[in-house]
């Protein structure tokens, strides 16, 4: 790591410590992410190539924190561990949101921001799910920003499948509940590209609201929340349901209109932010399709 | 779930993919250089002495062919980027073993007991520590680049474009382009085409050995795609035909190199420098940065270490 100079440690990831960076020779600044991925005596193991080559494919898209290089660093034990080289960006969408709720000037989100932003964050989606890959930990932490050019790229990707997402981080920090899907909540062994999608929505919502639609701190109270706002689910609006390994009794909820709990989002916004939030992954929306949604018309694409 | 070549950028098969732009628009990542090939000698032995010693490995242990294409085109990605400063004729060996284990995690097989004999058997014997650290290397040369596009990729695209109902028909002309895109790989001609060339060629090659009456119209239903330049293409496709016309039966010896004329194990100029002989002594005055603890048995090994991140 001599190649490097640590300068600050800006976040812990899903899966270890960020460190900003200076590579020395170029001065480029650089965002140092340190793994858990070990080499044994056969080398590098296996999956943890296919991740990081997988990782190295899905980061050439605009849309998704690009994978600069790979280095190899001897640890105590002299064990080499890898750490993954990505591109700085200096600030993410949790910061932005916070700079606009509090602060010396709150004021909300530019509508056309927020509408540029999910659909950055779209693209960034159907990118990975049209290669295979489920984030699965989608929030705003995790979707970097660049302020000035106005650009959203997700980061935080790949390891997924080979580590699974830990309900606590490897620092004993909680891992958010916010954006996690009902399907996982319930104990859904078979999730898929659904499960994204209903981040993008709970994502969506927060830009205009400016905080979290479902705060939940609790598995159960997560889908309490949820519950409130969207009623009870039930077998004739998601199929399957009660059957979900942690489906319990609840308490029944009526539906509730969604649009006072985005005020200031217009019938299209609503529309496809109800699309994205619907209990039934089947009938959630894709990515792809989302990118279609008349909410993006007035949207200059041309840009993207 | 191991990497599929002839489906590279996605892992599950299941899912509603719609890569063929990414295919195309990525495939030069992953292509070899003639360039480099032409312009040393000593890159040109050491592939012929890697492709020999993968097929001997490939006939020995009846390996995965896709495997073995999978593993040589890591040879020849490394080839035409790495420089090569040191003419030991031990890093053909330890390229090959090194590319074949990396290719065997990709493909998610176990190879570990082939490769220990094949070290045996043709006397080069490397510590694990050795081949760990020239896997490094080719890892970071390829910039961790492993789920290589290869013309496989592109074969049921070319496929769909023919629009042939018989299901058994586009079958055998899968397996026959394939078999073609396998035994052409040798050729040092076709480096400089792309993968997508390469596929669409074969595919054309096949249809003309299997429905010569239907090549026409699957010519032009190919050159009008998008993605194909037709000049390139015809260029591709006359040299393959040429090598499918003289048979499949091309020695290695021959075909590895084919196109270069006075290969010269003994070519010893580097950068402008002369080495004083085949010995190429410890004193030559080529910077070399020496890679830290790499060492078999007495001999160091001397790759220019590359610059990742630039």
């Amino acid at each position: 790591m001599d190649k490097y100079e640590k300068l600050e440690k800006v976040g812990e990831g899903t899966y270890g410590k960020v460190y900003k960076a200076k590579e020395k020779a170029t001065g480029q600044v650089v965002a140092l992410k340190k793994t858990r991925l070990e080499m044994d005596e056969e080398g590098v193991p296996p999956t943890a190539l296919r991740e990081v080559s997988l990782l190295q494919m899905l980061s050439q898209s605009l849309y998704v924190v690009r994978l600069l290089c790979v280095e190899h660093v001897d640890n105590k034990n002299g064990k080499p561990l890898l750490y993954l080289v990505f591109e700085y960006l200096d600030t993410d969408l949790k910061k932005f949101i916070d700079s606009h709720r509090k602060g010396p000037n709150p004021r909300p989100l530019p509508p056309q921001l927020i509408q540029s932003f999910l659909y950055q964050l779209c693209k960034g989606v159907a990118h990975c799910h049209s290669h295979g890959v489920l984030h699965r930990d989608l929030k705003p932490q995790n979707l970097l920003l660049d302020k000035d050019k106005g650009i959203l790229k997700i980061a935080d990707l790949g390891l997924g499948r080979a580590f699974t997402v830990p309900l606590k981080s490897y620092t004993h920090e909680i891992v958010t509940l916010w954006y996690r899907a009902p399907e996982v909540l319930l104990g859904s062994t078979h999730y898929s590209t659904a499960v994204d999608m209903w981040s993008v929505g709970c994502i969506f919502a927060e830009m205009v609201r400016r905080q979290a639609l479902f705060p939940g701190d609790s598995e159960f109270q997560q889908l309490l929340h949820i519950f409130r706002l969207l009623g009870t689910p039930t077998e004739k609006h998601w199929p399957g349901v009660s059957s979900l390994r942690d489906w319990h009794v609840y308490p029944q909820w009526e539906p509730q209109n969604l649009a006072p709990a985005v005020p200031s989002l217009g019938p299209d916004g609503v529309d496809l932010l109800s699309k994205m939030l619907k209990y039934d992954p089947a009938e959630r929306i894709s990515a792809k399709a989302a990118l279609d949604h008349p909410y993006f018309d007035s949207l200059d694409k041309s840009q993207f | 779930m191991e990497l599929d070549l002839q489906n590279p950028l996605t892992t599950h098969q299941d899912l509603q993919y719609d890569g063929v732009p990414s295919l195309f628009a990525n495939e030069s990542d992953h292509m070899p250089s003639l360039l480099s090939f032409h312009a040393s000698g000593f890159r040109c032995s050491i592939r012929r002495t890697a492709l020999s010693l993968i097929s001997q490995v490939k006939f020995a242990y009846n390996l995965d062919p896709f495997l073995v294409y999978l593993s040589f085109n890591y040879v020849d990605r490394f080839l035409s980027t790495q420089e090569i400063l040191e003419k030991r004729p031990w890093i053909a060996h330890i390229l090959v073993v090194a590319s074949l284990s990396l290719a065997a995690k990709m493909r998610n097989s176990d190879l570990s007991i082939s490769l220990s004999d094949l070290q045996r058997e043709d006397g080069f014997e490397f510590d694990s520590q050795s081949v760990r650290r020239m896997e490094r290397i080719l890892l970071s040369t390829l910039r961790w680049r492993m789920r290589s596009i290869t013309p496989f990729s592109f074969l049921q695209y070319f496929i769909s474009l023919l629009e042939i109902e018989d299901h058994s028909l586009t079958q055998c002309l899968k397996h026959r382009a394939s078999e073609i895109i396998f035994t052409v790989q040798q050729e040092l001609k076709l480096l400089e085409y792309k993968p997508s060339t390469i596929a669409a060629s074969a595919l054309l090659c096949a249809i003309h050995d299997l429905t010569p009456p239907a090549f026409s119209s699957s010519h032009s239903a190919i050159t009008s795609c998008e993605y194909v330049d037709k000049d390139t293409l015809s260029e591709c496709f006359g040299v393959m035909q040429e090598m499918t016309r003289e048979g499949y039966g091309l020695s290695l010896d021959e075909s590895a190199c084919a196109t270069v004329t006075q290969i010269s194990v003994l070519d010893t100029s580097v950068e402008g420098t002369s080495s004083s002989g085949p010995g190429f002594p410890e004193s030559d005055n080529v910077k070399r940065r020496r890679l830290n603890g790499f060492y078999d048995n007495d001999r160091t090994f001397k790759i220019s270490q590359i610059q990742q991140c630039n």
